[in-house]
């Protein structure tokens, strides 16, 4: 326990008052469950929790996922840190910060159960847990733990304006296009090395061999020369290619309601290959001292309520299958009434990568080139 | 005899004093020191030993090994990145020194009353954030920005065609970079020019030297110093820049500070490699600054 947390635990004179009136009571009743009682209030989990989560999903718009949360426990309410990518995240709590949950992707479940830093929940303090998508809450396990819960969930896939572009096929080779040099955007992260080993026709691209690897990242090499911007953070994204300087981007399902919104013909294509799934996963870290209330939290994320308003205004999947969009086009593009959206045979839902490390340094050797 | 009475009345310094003067020394660099020695070599120090393995984000044991250091001198990728950063930045420095000497010149000698109401002018974008002087270019320099929305006025383009590579590339973060570091290669210039001895240029005319040729064998000699020092201000700096790469410049623009970025941040730590960037950048910035130290002392005005 941090010297933090331990100033979070001292209790207050009023806290210890209360604390011996409870006791006395439960002395003089002679009731032992009063005494229980007693000893609950004592070990009350207590101070803010902290959420280390992406932007977008804390204070900073997406207060109506988890309202429910902040109207029960008002005395503990979120405190967020926000995170760029996984990978972000890993290097903020090795640097010594302790979120008490904070929310990687389905790719990075195994590593995160194998690391030591996470514990698995407790599904029965998750009364939305059982609306959950079974596939999704499948893929938040580890050796039959639960790991991850999920939540937010959407595609990699290709948004394109129909106005200036005709692709020659349903393809990931879009991204490839040189008749498009200049317009195309990718995304900064290894999945790209992924990609091009979907489109290149590898069987496993998350398991690719050193052959295939470098063949992937000599593709990607030979291409760049299109590229006209590599995207980082939506916000960059949505200003280049609103302003028309891009075309063509490697996208998420909210990028395509974002372009929407700004009244531009755009196109969420799902490739022949076959677009990547995601699934964000609630995780929560070893020696939390706010357990129960990182349930809660996780418990207000899951309701449906929450998912509708994500689908409504984020154009992103839920993992609580009673949750539907007010928009009918979301709920095709989403495949929003198939469960098996996320999975074969309808994409590839993102996976462990197990020579992670390999793959991060040669994407990076390929924005370098 | 005038050593021993030397000694003899430095013995009759009151004790107190002595003290005094003795920490004097201590006290006026002790905590400047203390600061250096905790927040600049203790954190070198850090992501030095990251850079040998002696640390390591991976759990389990780890020790001292070289191996992040051999793959980055055998990688060509990262040199390159290097020469490319390197290049983009000896063009940047240099650009920009040539466009300020006549600005600073202008200022320090031309004798206007005004000079340092025209200094101020130069220096007051630092009144507003970096980050915003850098955005505001974007809005320039965009598809639908200043420049383009001009050229489709003028007829010059189409809005089908508009100049695409003016943003999210390699020009476009030199130009920001020149805009951004412009007053700060003038301000040493100006304090070389104007620290100038007047009288020698007055020399110089009197002994038949035209305009040119005092400018050539007096003035620049003497302000050389200001000049180098201009040069390493803007150089050093825009080696290691990422963060305008990163708003303006695009898949083109990416620079080596960008790289050092990313491999601390993205994809998957690499905290080794991303530590033996940082420490090259380092050591070449150092040497750099050696090298050119020696041109920081005024010269002396040829004498031929």
């Amino acid at each position: 326990m941090d010297k933090q947390e331990a100033t979070e635990r001292r209790l207050s004179r009023e806290h210890l008052l209360r604390l011996a009136a409870a006791a006395g009571g439960a002395g003089l009743l002679s009731r032992a469950d009063k005494a229980q009682a007693a000893l609950d209030w004592l070990n009350a989990e207590s101070g803010r929790l902290q959420v280390l989560d992406w932007a977008g999903y804390g204070n900073d718009g997406g207060q109506a996922m988890f309202a429910q949360y902040v109207k029960t426990h008002p005395k503990n309410k979120p405190q967020f840190t926000y995170m760029t990518n996984e990978s972000d995240a890993l290097a903020k709590i090795h640097a010594g910060l302790k979120p008490d949950l904070f929310r990687p992707y389905v790719g990075w479940v195994k590593y995160f159960a194998t690391s030591g830093l996470v514990q698995p929940w407790d599904p029965k303090l998750i009364s939305n847990f059982k609306h959950l998508n079974p596939f999704m809450v499948k893929a938040g396990q580890y050796k039959g733990k639960q790991y991850g819960i999920p939540d937010d969930w959407g595609f990699d896939a290709i948004l394109y304006r129909s106005d200036k572009v005709t692709p020659k096929a349903r393809s990931w080779g879009l991204l490839f296009d040189e008749r498009y040099k200049g317009k195309i955007s990718w995304f900064d992260d290894l999945e790209m090395l992924t990609i091009a080993g979907l489109y290149l026709g590898f069987d496993k691209p998350w398991r690719q061999t050193d052959a295939q690897l470098k063949r992937s990242q000599k593709f990607l090499m030979s291409k760049k020369h299109l590229v006209r911007l590599i995207w980082s953070s939506e916000t960059n994204l949505w200003e280049a290619f609103g302003s028309g300087d891009l075309w063509i981007a490697y996208a998420w399902p909210n990028d395509w309601v974002q372009m929407k919104k700004k009244k531009l013909k755009v196109v969420y294509m799902r490739p022949k290959e076959k677009p990547i799934a995601w699934v964000g996963m609630f995780m929560l870290r070893k020696g939390s001292p706010r357990p129960n209330l990182a349930h809660a939290y996780v418990n207000a994320w899951s309701s449906a309520r929450s998912g509708k308003w994500l689908e409504d205004n984020y154009g992103y999947g839920h993992a609580n299958t009673l949750a539907r969009p007010s928009s009918s086009d979301l709920l095709k593009a989403l495949q929003l009434t198939n469960p098996k959206a996320v999975t074969e045979p309808s994409a590839h839902l993102d996976r462990d990568i197990p020579r992670r490390a390999v793959y991060a340094r040669m994407w990076e050797e390929v924005k370098a080139s | 005899m005038a050593i021993a009475d030397a000694g003899s009345s430095r013995g009759h310094i009151p004790r107190r004093r002595r003290l005094r003067v003795d920490l004097t020394t201590p006290t006026l660099l002790g905590l400047p020191l203390a600061w250096l020695a905790v927040f600049f070599l203790v954190p070198i120090g850090i992501v030095a030993a990251y850079s040998f393995d002696v640390y390591s984000l991976d759990p389990g044991p780890h020790s001292f090994t070289l191996t992040a250091w051999r793959d980055f001198l055998h990688s060509s990728v990262y040199l390159r990145l290097f020469w490319k950063s390197v290049r983009m930045s000896l063009t940047v420095s240099a650009i920009v020194v040539v466009l300020a000497y006549p600005l600073a010149y202008y200022l320090a000698l031309s004798g206007t009353k005004r000079k340092y109401i025209l200094l101020l002018l130069l220096i007051a974008p630092f009144l507003t954030s970096y980050l915003l002087r850098v955005l505001a270019w974007k809005v320039i320099l965009g598809n639908q920005g200043v420049v383009n929305t001009f050229l489709f006025w003028t007829g010059l383009r189409s809005p089908d065609h508009p100049l695409s590579q003016l943003l999210y590339s390699r020009f476009a973060v030199m130009l920001v970079l020149g805009y951004i570091w412009l007053p700060f290669v003038a301000l040493p210039i100006f304090v070389s020019l104007e620290s100038l001895d007047r009288r020698l240029l007055e020399a110089a005319s009197d002994l038949g030297a035209s305009r040119l040729q005092a400018f050539r064998r007096v003035t620049l000699p003497l302000s050389l110093p200001g000049v180098v020092a201009a040069f390493l201000f803007v150089f050093i700096p825009t080696l290691g820049e990422f963060v305008t790469p990163s708003l303006v410049g695009g898949a083109n623009g990416y620079m080596y500070g960008n790289q050092i970025v990313d491999l601390f941040g993205t994809g998957f730590p690499d905290w080794e490699t991303g530590s033996v960037l940082a420490i090259f950048l380092l050591g070449v910035v150092a040497v750099l600054t050696v090298v050119f130290a020696r041109f920081l002392q005024p010269r002396q005005v040829a004498a031929d």
